[in-house]
């Protein structure tokens, strides 16, 4: 049994303590936003927050996290230290209108928000090492502008 | 599999080998007849005057989006069209999937057969079977053909109706977001009152949809309405699907993961366990002829006890092909070798001529040696690599078949699943989610076979069976290894006499037939879609050959993002730039002087050359541009890439492109269409390439098969050409002028011509 908290409520999970994040949340928990992209740590599609740190769930045994808070897509903007700068990316994600099928974008947003919520005014450099996921889409050039502006908006403090 | 279904899906192999387009006529959607009376189920109060869309009572727009979203937007473009045909108020405009039926076929992916004659001939196939298909980039203009004039006839009978009801001259009323309006008397009302009695009435036989002065919503870039869910992380894809009934895991939904044999191509003969039986983690164990499934209660631990299967392949089948082997038979073929002992792992090819005008063999024979010019290309087989990961859940139960699955034809899933499961098709019932990336892999059936094969054994349990990626990069429907040679005379006075295109390849459309359905592998018509992009070209010759020769491959191929296009245009638009630097001219000035009877092409080429500043001075050394044009899909995109190489490493810094569609309906959509196929075209060449060894694919996932980043993606700026001309496709033309633009701008560079791609400095 592995307990530990997603998006604010406690969970009691009983998987195989090196069942993979990814698969709990998705298989054990019911949380699908959460997506598998490798299953190798290479796409980000199944970034989640562990105590706030953008993680790969797909290589993280669900035996790492206990006693740790997880936030996934689903309660990225609705609960934790995060959500006020949650909310404002995903307000300039659809305002810049990113996703083409949306697969890679909740692993994407969920890195947004973490770099975001340490480092309020990240250079070109730094958004660009902190997000090394991948989207086949290529909906980068509509990311950038969403990135910008979400640097704005948590500046200015509004979700 | 039943006769029928072998006949039917003949029929729409032989449609697909053709592969060029021709757009829906005006009365499209009447072509259907019968077909157009249909009318989807409706709530309590709520219309449906068409096939297509339903008024609810609280005048909210329902649009039944029979096209599949793979990203490309289809979803929410076909709901703008008819929410403009009908005035609609775009925050009161929702979009559903609709169900499959003959009225929502899309008559013109079939109907644009390979040779003209038979166009007409497959229209009516088209109206026959009614297969409802994504792809070549023609859902818009099928749904300009078909869902614009049904709306524009609704409008007209919605109007109409609230005439007859105020008793006021119909010309009197206009519709402003969603509500009739008689200006004189300051009446007015949600279209939706009047829905009963508009339904009362006879649709119009020639509607006048709205003249595109007068549009409110087209031309611009409404929200897309797919946009809100997918960044809450609520779209549900494939792979999201929990039937209703299983919310536990206990008693519910079951998974499986698949592994095929190592081969591309072979049977499997034996698995073995480790002390002889699976652990006891697998439920079931269920073998396909070249894979085994393995269903356990999370995919997870299904995976992971496959993981210590052994799959013993063989077979009189068996491969051993490798890419080294194959791309010495292919610079055979292009030697003119037929012999079929030479040539072990293709078979005696298959040549045609696809096109030629003026004599070719004549400006070959006359011109003298230094007079000619001839350079070798080749591309590589390549993985499409969706970012969601193939899956299929399927659950068989008391004589009713469901079907989740992200596809890109529900209609050919029913058939097969009927087909596999002994039921009418009426029985099947396919439900298509949002689709994690498409770009032609999920035409394929291979998967939707294996989990109806799992849902064989499992009581009426449903079964999620997911591919991993491992799975899906060695065991794709590669875009194919193809070869050319490519060759010029020059005539007296140093200009281009004779352009001659010739390759070598597979016919992908008999590929993708041959595994819908084995019965099918047979003799196919000329596959246009290997010429696409070679034997039409907007620049003029007095001497033009294309020749393809048809080879069989042992390695499975399949349509990716802009098909024949994507490599030609590399090969001819590469070319294209040889000869200038050879002739020494200016490679935008020559295209410009070829294209003096295309003016389509040359506007777009000047409009990129423009934007881009083509002869402003690059920021220093190591930079270069390089400039590409290529007309697919009925539309045309020329692009402009810089590129900085620092040591021997190629930086992309910026694409501007220009495009003509005929008309943007969603301008914000057409950029970023351009840029991510941009970006996949450069991927391409930057990055990929499938590699056989010994029968198998060496690559395994994204560390090998990489993607480009946010950090490589380069600097986007895109034109548009308004040009007023008939509605091209949008979804794939932004491929094909990638990778050469590219390729020139290295030249331009470093002075290194790169003919092969993967492009490698070194
Ligand atoms: S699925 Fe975890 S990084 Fe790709
Ligand atoms: S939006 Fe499709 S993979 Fe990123």
């Amino acid at each position: 049994m592995t307990r530990f908290t997603v998006n604010g409520r406690p969970a009691d999970v009983d998987a195989p303590p090196d069942k993979p994040l990814l698969w709990v949340l998705r298989e054990d928990l019911g949380l699908v936003g959460t997506k598998y992209g490798c299953g190798i740590a290479a796409c980000g599609a199944c970034t989640v927050l562990v105590d706030g740190q953008a993680v790969r769930s797909c290589v993280t045994p669900v035996s790492e996290v206990a006693g740790k808070r997880v936030s996934t897509i689903e309660g990225l903007a609705e609960e934790g230290p995060q959500a006020a700068v949650a909310q404002a990316v995903q307000r300039a994600w659809i305002e810049a209108q990113v996703p083409q099928c949306g697969y890679c974008q909740p692993g994407f947003i969920t890195a947004a928000t973490a770099l975001l919520a340490q480092n309020r005014a990240p250079t070109e450099a730094e958004i660009e090492a902190a997000l090394t996921n991948l989207c086949r889409c290529g909906t980068y050039p509509a990311m950038r502008v969403a990135l910008r502006r979400a640097v704005e908006l948590t500046q200015k403090g509004q979700g | 599999m039943a006769r029928s279904l072998t006949r039917r899906l003949f029929l729409v192999g032989s449609a697909l080998v053709g592969g060029a387009l021709v757009v829906g006529g005006g009365l499209a959607w009447r072509r259907l007849d019968g077909a157009a009376r249909h009318r989807p189920a409706t709530g309590p109060g709520e219309t449906a005057l068409t096939p297509w869309f339903k008024l609810t009572p609280d005048n909210r727009l329902v649009v039944f989006v029979p096209r599949q979203d793979m990203g490309q937007g289809i979803l929410s473009m076909l709901a703008q069209i008819v929410a403009e045909e009908l005035d609609f108020d775009w925050a009161r405009v929702t979009a559903e999937q609709a169900g499959i039926h003959p009225a929502y076929a899309n008559t013109i992916v079939l109907a644009d057969g390979s040779p003209p004659a038979l166009r007409g001939m497959m229209e009516n196939v088209a109206k026959l079977i009614g297969v409802q298909m994504t792809g070549g980039s023609t859902s818009v203009r099928d749904a300009w053909g078909a869902m614009r004039h049904a709306a524009a006839a609704a409008r007209a009978v919605l109007v109409e109706a609230a005439a007859a009801r105020w008793q006021l001259p119909a010309s009197d009323l206009a519709i402003e977001r969603g509500i009739v309006r008689h200006a004189a008397s300051g009446r007015a009302a949600p279209l939706a009152e009047f829905a009963t009695d508009a339904a009362a009435r006879a649709l119009p036989g020639s509607p006048t949809p709205k003249p595109p002065a007068a549009w409110r919503l087209l031309g611009t870039s409404p929200l897309r309405l797919d946009i809100p869910d997918k960044v809450r992380g609520v779209a549900r894809f494939g792979i999201d699907v929990r039937p209703q009934d299983t919310t536990d895991t206990t008693g519910g939904l079951l998974y499986a993961a698949v592994r095929h044999i190592p081969l591309v191509r072979g049977e499997l003969q034996d698995v073995r366990w480790p002390g002889g039986k699976p652990p006891p983690a697998v439920l079931h164990e269920v073998r396909g002829r070249d894979w085994l499934a393995v269903i356990a209660k999370s995919w997870w631990e299904a995976e992971r006890a496959l993981g210590q299967a052994e799959l013993v392949a063989g077979g009189a089948s068996a491969t051993t092909v490798s890419s080294a082997r194959l791309r010495a038979q292919y610079r055979a073929v292009l030697d003119g070798e037929d012999d079929p002992k030479k040539l072990p792992d293709l078979g005696r090819p298959i040549r045609r001529v696809f096109n030629a005008y003026g004599d070719p063999d004549r400006a070959l024979a006359a011109a003298a040696e230094k007079a000619r010019f001839s350079a070798d290309y080749a591309v590589p087989f390549l993985a499409h690599v969706p970012m969601e990961p193939l899956n299929c859940t399927a659950r068989i139960r008391e004589g009713k078949v469901d079907v989740w699955v992200g596809n890109q034809a529900p209609t050919i899933v029913q058939w097969l699943a009927a087909g596999v499961c002994d039921v009418p098709a009426e029985a099947v019932t396919v439900h298509t989610p949002w689709l994690g990336g498409g770009f032609g892999r999920r035409f394929d059936l291979e998967v939707i076979r294996q989990a109806l094969a799992c849902a064989k054994v499992t009581d009426g349990r449903p079964v999620q069976l997911i591919w991993s990626r491992r799975e899906d990069i060695q065991h794709d429907a590669y875009r194919p290894m193809v070869a050319a040679r490519m060759t010029a005379t020059f005539d007296a006075a140093g200009q281009i006499a004779l352009w001659q295109h010739e390759m070598v390849g597979p016919s992908v459309s008999k590929s993708v037939m041959g595994r819908m359905n084995p019965m099918l592998a047979g003799d196919y018509p000329p596959d246009v879609t290997n010429a696409e992009g070679a034997m039409h070209l907007p620049y003029r010759f007095a001497h033009f050959r294309c020749r393809h020769a048809q080879v069989d491959l042992p390695v499975p191929t399949g349509y990716w993002r802009s098909v024949g296009n994507g490599y030609n245009a590399f090969f001819v638009e590469t070319f294209i730039d040889e000869l200038a630097q050879a002739m020494k001219r200016d490679p935008y000035l020559l295209r410009r002087e070829l294209l003096a009877e295309a003016p389509r092409h040359r506007a777009v080429l000047e409009a990129a050359v423009s934007a881009a500043r083509w002869n402003a001075p690059l920021p220093g050394m190591g930079w270069g541009r390089g400039l590409a044009l290529a007309e697919s899909f009925k539309s045309i995109v020329a692009m402009v890439v810089d590129v900085e190489v620092i040591d021997q490493k190629v930086h992309v810094r910026r694409v501007v492109s220009a495009v003509d569609c005929g008309r943007a309906l969603d301008p914000g959509n057409v950029r970023a269409q351009i840029a991510g196929g941009a970006i996949m075209g450069l991927t391409a060449a930057l990055k990929d390439a499938i590699t056989l060894e010994e029968g198998r694919v060496v690559q395994s996932n994204l560390h090998d098969y990489p993607l480009m980043t946010l950090a490589e993606c380069p600097h986007f700026e895109t034109v548009i050409v308004n040009s007023g001309a008939a509605l091209g496709g949008v979804g794939e033309i932004g491929v094909p002028p990638a990778a050469p633009a590219l390729g020139n701008a290295i030249f331009a560079a470093t002075g290194k011509r790169l003919r092969e791609m993967p492009f490698r400095l070194t």
